[in-house]
């Protein structure tokens, strides 16, 4: 049995955790604070500019996905396919043709795989559909989404602000709150009784990401059925329901396959083993009492890019791995990291660790710096994920690769 | 100042702490650890009263730090604001009696008996509720006629120089109120299962750790059995003894609570922050060959496992499931739940209990549909909690361990 520890709970470790553990071997997840995956649209993105399927084959060979191989890709995808099916979470879509889900912004989202209340917004699905906002929840305008959109060419049948059955409330609502309360069949009852008579000849309704934490797929097809339309969610602010659910699928399933879980500590910094130094032998915790050690066989890094910590830019033009001060491909001086258009590809997102094709971070002469430590997700290099919509799909992928080497 | 307030500037707003919180998933009359902390802490002035009032309804669990990517001391700004409050305001005799655990032990201790079946008692209950306001529901528990200390004496040692065995294989036990008053049987335990293990335990002089009092915002208590603790622990730390505790939140005070939340600072309590263990956390450091060659005694019974929230706080993950899952037929769930809602003297309040016990729905629905003979959780106040609202034994970690050593109570 391999003794794995892995940094970082977002979605690339945690994906790697339940791998690792599924395979029967033991695997601790280190993280400090929760991961990005929260605050996401709770998608997976793999291309967004054109069938994500032909795109992938024309990428430099420093890609991620090129470095990781189509095949850990689409087995990553039949994982995710088989964890969210059995967390009754489904996700339609496929790598062949991507869904355009609108934002809360009115922006059009092109992703692969999306949760099926997120899947029903699709704009080409040709169902005329209506958007509508709740009264005290302050993050999201549809008369915004629905003019941005409509500047875009969708047509939007309608603009709705629809009510919430309280007579009393103490303070303004955030998205989580809401889905607690949806959570709960007598408020969907009540909901839709005050609903209903202002929804008369509406197909398809777009709400803020709300229906439900615990069982959303219940509350989804629920409130449909209670409303007698088809019902589509669109990602808001933080909390981001969606992204929430996925963690939530995620951080369960691991729990039950035996992940053990270290949330708090910052990792700072590695014990290097045997080997002239060429192996990690474990990691240094800064616990609350104090720095502990943690000994692993293999270590893999997926602690994310620069939203997510992993990555820190210093002041002074530096730019640094933040658990083993790994070396890091970027340009050298601040002028150099941004363009002067802000909506251009920037430089500083494909910034990051090179790696070989075993998921193993190199050098400057371009060897492997440790036989047993792998990186995975944001904090590889070569991509800019933003432009390309590759985010998710390039975690799942890298984090398939990474464990699939380490485990041998 | 308080290096916590320092903090409230790292908060993005993300809302990762509001998503996790316990207390703001089932109450309006919370609005969530961002919002009462990094948010309202702006608002505080110094030298004016507090312009909110809901942090109240904070129970202290800490998921919010803990969850926070960006490094934001949420549930510490939040307990500070507690404190505050509670200095503006008059504060309830219910919550001075509660804050004393240990004064309470030691009156009702002599006269156990009489104590615990008065106590227990339902028109007693109903008056307590009535008068002081200590909801009827929450679980009280019982005292001992012989405490820890009285039943060790033996062990119990002013200073390290009056240690005359070797010092290397020795442990300093910090029992805490529960371990003295009202479990001394699981004080019992720890010290057979360490002596077994080929350790000395020694037991030093100490008082009440203080959390109860800071919980209910008396810091200024709360300071002086910190600064008591600290003089007589310190000693023992310097000698380069571990000190090891099995209740998660007094082991919490020592290694965080007393630099971060009272504000001590110096040489003492640093050491003594980086010399204290959780016993688990011990076990696995100190001697994890030891115990990967124990051969446990087969334990044919379902159980299911909550780790605490003091012990998540810790951020040392949960040491003690490592060492379960050695134990032969123990059929091991694990808790789905971030808290079971107890908040140590949050659940008693008549005003807090529904809150609190909404918060532990989630683990009470969980324990019912699983069929289990046992749970097992490390905390003291939420083992009586979770006992009163289930129904079921709940034990803690090492007493487990200790039926399968073959160790009896």
């Amino acid at each position: 049995m391999t003794e794995v520890l892995i940094v970082g709970a977002g979605l690339t470790g945690l994906f790697a955790s339940l791998l690792v553990a599924e395979r029967g071997n033991a695997v601790t997840l280190v993280a400090q604070g929760r991961g990005g995956l929260e605050l996401s649209h709770g998608c997976i993105d793999i291309w967004g500019r054109a069938t994500p399927s032909r795109a992938l084959s024309r990428l430099r060979k420093s890609h991620p996905y090129r470095l990781a191989g189509t095949a850990a890709l689409h087995a990553a995808l039949e994982f995710f396919e088989e964890i969210t099916q059995q967390a009754e979470y489904p996700f339609p879509g496929s790598i062949s043709r991507n869904l355009h889900l609108p934002t809360a912004l009115g922006a059009i989202h092109p992703t692969a795989l999306a949760p099926q209340s997120l899947a029903q917004g699709d704009l080409f699905d040709g169902t005329p559909f209506t958007l509508a906002g709740i009264d005290n929840l302050r993050d999201f305008y549809p008369q915004l989404a629905a003019s941005n959109l409509r500047r875009a060419g969708i047509a939007v049948q309608s603009v709705l602000d629809l009510p919430i059955p309280l007579d009393d409330t103490r303070h303004d609502f955030y998205t989580s709150d809401l889905a607690h309360l949806f959570d709960k069949s007598n408020w969907r009852e009540e909901v839709a009784r005050v609903w209903k008579p202002q929804l008369i000849g509406i197909k398809r309704l777009g709400l803020p990401a709300v229906l439900g934490l615990r069982d959303p797929q219940h509350v989804l097809e629920d409130l449909q059925e209670r409303l007698g339309l088809t019902l589509f969610e669109i990602p808001t602010l933080p909390p981001s329901l969606p992204g929430l659910r996925l963690e939530v699928i995620l951080r369960r399933r691991a729990l039950n396959t035996g992940v053990h879980f270290i949330e708090g500590p910052r990792v700072v910094g590695r014990i290097d083993g045997r080997s002239d130094g060429r192996r990690v032998s474990g990691v240094v915790l800064q616990t609350v009492g104090g720095p502990r050690v943690h000994t692993a066989d293999v270590v893999i890094l997926a602690t994310g890019g620069i939203l997510n910590g992993g990555l820190v830019f210093q002041q002074d033009g530096r730019v640094q791995e933040s658990v083993f001060d790994l070396p890091v491909n970027y340009d050298q001086g601040r002028g150099y990291w941004t363009t002067t258009s802000p909506l251009d590809s920037q430089p500083y997102s494909g910034y990051g660790l090179l790696v070989n094709d075993l998921m193993q971070p190199l050098d400057a002469k371009g060897a492997p710096i440790f036989e047993n430590l792998y990186v995975a997700g944001g904090l590889l290099g070569g991509a800019d994920r933003t432009m390309e919509g590759s985010r998710q799909g390039i975690d799942l992928a890298t984090a398939y690769r990474a464990v699939e080497v380490a485990l041998g | 100042m308080n290096l916590p307030l320092f903090t409230t500037d790292l908060c993005l707003k993300c809302n990762i702490c509001t998503a996790a919180c316990p207390v703001a998933a089932v109450t309006d009359l919370f609005p969530g650890p961002k919002f009462v902390g990094p948010q309202a802490e702006r608002y505080r002035h110094p030298r004016l009263s507090m312009p909110d009032v809901s942090v109240d309804w904070c129970s202290g669990c800490g998921i919010c730090s803990r969850v926070c990517p960006h490094g934001v001391a949420v549930a510490e700004i939040n307990i500070l604001a507690k404190g505050r409050l509670t200095k503006e305001r008059h504060t309830p005799l219910r919550d001075q009696l509660i804050a004393h655990p240990e004064l309470l032990g030691r009156i009702a201790s002599p006269i156990a008996p009489v104590a615990n079946t008065s106590i227990h008692l339902r028109p007693a209950r109903w008056l307590l509720e009535k008068t002081i306001g200590i909801s009827r529901h929450a679980p009280i528990p019982t005292f001992t006629r012989i405490p820890l200390r009285k039943r060790f004496r033996d062990r119990c040692f002013d200073t390290p120089l009056d240690i005359k065995h070797d010092i290397d294989h020795t442990v300093a036990f910090f029992h805490g109120c529960s371990s003295n008053y009202y479990e001394p049987e699981l004080g019992e335990q720890t010290i057979a299962i360490l002596e077994r293990l080929g350790y000395e335990v020694v037991i030093p002089p100490q008082i009440c750790c203080g959390l109860p009092l800071q919980s209910n915002g008396l810091f200024d208590a709360a300071r002086r059995h910190a600064q008591a603790n600290i003089t007589w622990l310190a000693p023992f730390a310097k000698q380069g003894i571990p000190i090891v505790g099995t209740s998660t939140s007094c082991t919490l005070m020592l290694k965080h609570d007393y630099r971060t939340i009272l504000g001590i600072r110096g040489e003492d309590v640093e050491t003594i922050a980086t010399s204290t263990y959780d016993f688990f956390e011990f076990l696995t450091i100190f001697v994890k060959n030891e115990i990967n060659r124990i051969k446990f005694n087969s334990l044919h019974a379902r159980a299911l496992y909550h780790p605490p929230c003091k012990l998540r706080n810790h951020g040392i993950g949960a040491p003690a499931l490592s060492i379960l899952r050695q134990i032969p037929e123990l059929q091991l769930h694990l808790s789905e739940s971030e808290c079971c809602g107890a908040g140590g003297t949050y659940g008693m309040k008549l005003e807090k209990f529904p809150v609190a016990y909404e918060v532990g729905q989630g683990l009470f629905n969980q324990i019912s549909q699983l069929e289990l003979d046992f749970v097992i959780c490390d905390s003291e106040t939420c083992r009586w909690w979770i006992a009163k609202h289930t129904g079921l034994p709940v034990y803690h970690p090492l007493e487990i361990m200790a039926r399968a050593m073959d160790i009896q109570p």
